[in-house]
């Protein structure tokens, strides 16, 4: 009760994050990933992008692209509009110009595994495959608003598509080609941005210069700072780690859940023959 | 800030209405469906399947299957497990058990038109025209919810063909209503016989609806203080939309959604679908893969 007292006081002041709540304007701009799908990355390019003049940091991101979970109720009304505001949550019809990043989903879970025991939220021994598992029925982040990967991604993907306020990412392609991809994010943007400053944004953002500041400042930055300091949030920033971190079994599993959807964003299956899940071509065989 | 109180005292003491902040347990059914799409119907239904010793009715129905977004969190957490809950909600991955309703959104206009007179959202003089505008736009009251095509393509782009997921027309209720009780009783794992489910569609029946309406209309939830002389349950059939939709409206609606209605069996009238020859998500992504 005095907890529930405390949190009704944040809330009539407007110091408690809105959430979902948050109240939207047609004019705002969501940056929506799931977990560990490139998603600070983004932020860091964004910001940059968007703040040629400033150095963006690990203690100001939150501030430049803020998440709805994190500044406040009072902080997004007072924010400079049009606003782009940061969040995971699967498909919202408000959200009406939606950025949206994806991931392969088997890289995925293999990143969330370590963030997951950098978070002390499994142990080092706990075994990926089990993991993997959890992840494909939307059991590895709790609690959690997300829904499973492909909950989260199909929503979006199926819902928008060719929709023009909704510009797709893949991290697979903005590690390839930086540049071309976050020219489109300009472009989606009405930013008038020059090669040159593209190419800036692309190398303030850079895994190397990500890492070096994680180092000065991932012990103030709220989302690693109660973390353990020996395992990076910054990692590999590379595609295909999968191949050699996952089992067979465990890659069967994630393929056989989502080859539908895994299909259509173009990553190459292991597996042939599974069952296809995409479930709109069934749509007319299950209703007669 | 009086509303900021307002909200909290209502907070505290579990009095808002539940809405998408509801508490969802994993033995929780859903019965989901946009407005108007005869979920109140198929709550009747449910109530009478599951339980078959009990008088159902407008009095009784905010206890068999409670509706989200009528009663407070307070009331839900009440309600002795598992619940079947009634909901409006777009796609919300908590739901693991959905029974999902989809009607025709000609139909859907339609009804939504005369329930928005009914609860004074709109009068009488607001033309049916505009107001099909408002419904493909998401200009509606409804608008949390999503737009039909919004609310339906968000269910089914993500759960049909799995388990625990059971897609009902409503065309095909009304068509043949046993049919579809035995797939619900299914769904549910419940046992049944032709009495029992003969039973269930007597004691849910428009005619049925329409009487125990008159009588307790005045204090259900969902009709009291609104306008009495338009009746909640509605025409009860489908296809009404072919006398009183305008060649416009049809026209509207079909260009917005028309091959998810397509996909849903819901044959088109205009010839030609203007730029959605495809509904959005067979396609493969256009940007993904290109580069």
């Amino acid at each position: 009760m005095i907890k529930k007292i405390r949190a009704g006081i944040r809330l009539v002041a407007g110091k408690w994050p809105p959430g979902p709540e948050l109240e939207v304007y047609p004019d705002d701009t969501f940056l929506i990933a799931y977990s560990k799908s490139g998603n600070t990355w983004t932020r860091f390019l964004l910001a940059n992008l968007l703040n040629p003049d400033k150095q963006v940091t690990f203690l100001n991101i939150p501030e430049l692209v803020p998440h709805f979970d994190v500044m406040s109720k009072r902080f997004f009304r007072d924010a400079r509009r049009p606003r782009i505001i940061n969040c995971h949550e699967a498909f919202r019809p408000h959200y009406k110009r939606v950025i949206y990043v994806v991931r392969d989903p088997r890289d995925v879970v293999v990143s969330l595994f370590h963030f997951q025991r950098k978070r002390r939220i499994i142990a080092d021994d706990d075994s990926l495959d089990r993991f993997v598992t959890r992840f494909v029925a939307g059991e590895a982040l709790k609690p959690s608003r997300l829904g499973s990967w492909g909950d989260n991604v199909a929503s979006w993907l199926l819902m928008r598509d060719k929709d023009p306020g909704f510009l797709l990412l893949r991290y697979e392609d903005l590690l390839a080609g930086t540049e071309t991809e976050l020219a489109r994010v300009a472009k989606f943007l009405n930013i008038e941005a020059t090669p040159e400053r593209i190419s800036n944004a692309v190398v303030a953002s850079s895994a190397h210069r990500m890492r070096t500041l994680e180092k000065i400042q991932g012990n103030q930055w709220h989302q690693s700072k109660d973390t353990r300091q020996d395992i990076p949030f910054v990692r590999a920033a590379k595609a295909g780690g999968w191949e050699t971190a996952l089992s067979d079994e465990s890659v069967r599993e994630i393929e056989g859940a989502w080859s539908g959807i895994m299909k259509i964003l173009g990553y190459p299956l292991r597996f042939e023959n599974l069952p296809e899940r995409l479930p709109l071509r069934d749509a007319e065989k299950l209703l007669r | 800030m009086i509303y900021g109180v307002k909200r909290v005292l209502a907070y505290l003491m579990g009095a808002d209405v539940a809405g998408r902040a509801l508490a969802v347990y994993p033995d929780d059914t859903f019965i989901v469906s946009y407005p108007r799409s005869g979920n109140t119907w198929t709550r009747f239904l449910v109530a009478n399947l599951l339980h078959p010793n009990e008088p159902v009715s407008f009095d009784t129905i905010e206890r068999l299957v409670p509706d989200a977004e009528a009663q407070s969190s307070k009331y839900l957490k009440r309600i002795p497990r598992p619940r079947v809950i009634k909901s409006h909600e777009y796609f919300d991955h908590r739901y693991k058990k959905v029974i999902y309703v989809v009607r025709d959104p000609r139909d859907v206009a339609l009804s939504y038109y005369n329930f928005s007179r009914k609860y004074r959202y709109i009068d009488d003089a607001y033309p049916l025209e505009s107001f099909v505008g408002d419904f493909v736009h998401g200009r509606l009251s409804s608008a949390d919810w999503g737009t039909w095509g919004e609310n339906v393509g968000s269910w089914i782009s993500t759960r049909l063909g799995r388990e625990n997921f059971l897609l009902l027309r409503y065309e095909d209720l009304i068509a043949n209503p046993e049919a579809e009780i035995a797939k619900m009783a299914n769904f549910f794992g419940i046992k049944t016989d032709a009495m029992h489910i003969r039973n269930t569609v007597e004691r849910s029946s428009a005619h049925r609806m329409r009487e125990l309406e008159k009588a307790q209309g005045k204090d259900w939830i969902s009709t009291k203080d609104k306008r009495p002389d338009i009746p909640f349950i509605g025409s009860a059939a489908s296809g009404r939309w072919k006398l009183e939709l305008s060649a416009n409206s049809v026209a509207e609606i079909e260009a917005a959604w028309g091959t998810l209605m397509k996909t849903l069996g819901y044959e088109l009238s205009a010839r030609r679908i203007a730029g959605d020859e495809e509904f959005r998500g067979v396609q493969p992504a256009v940007s993904a893969g290109q580069h």
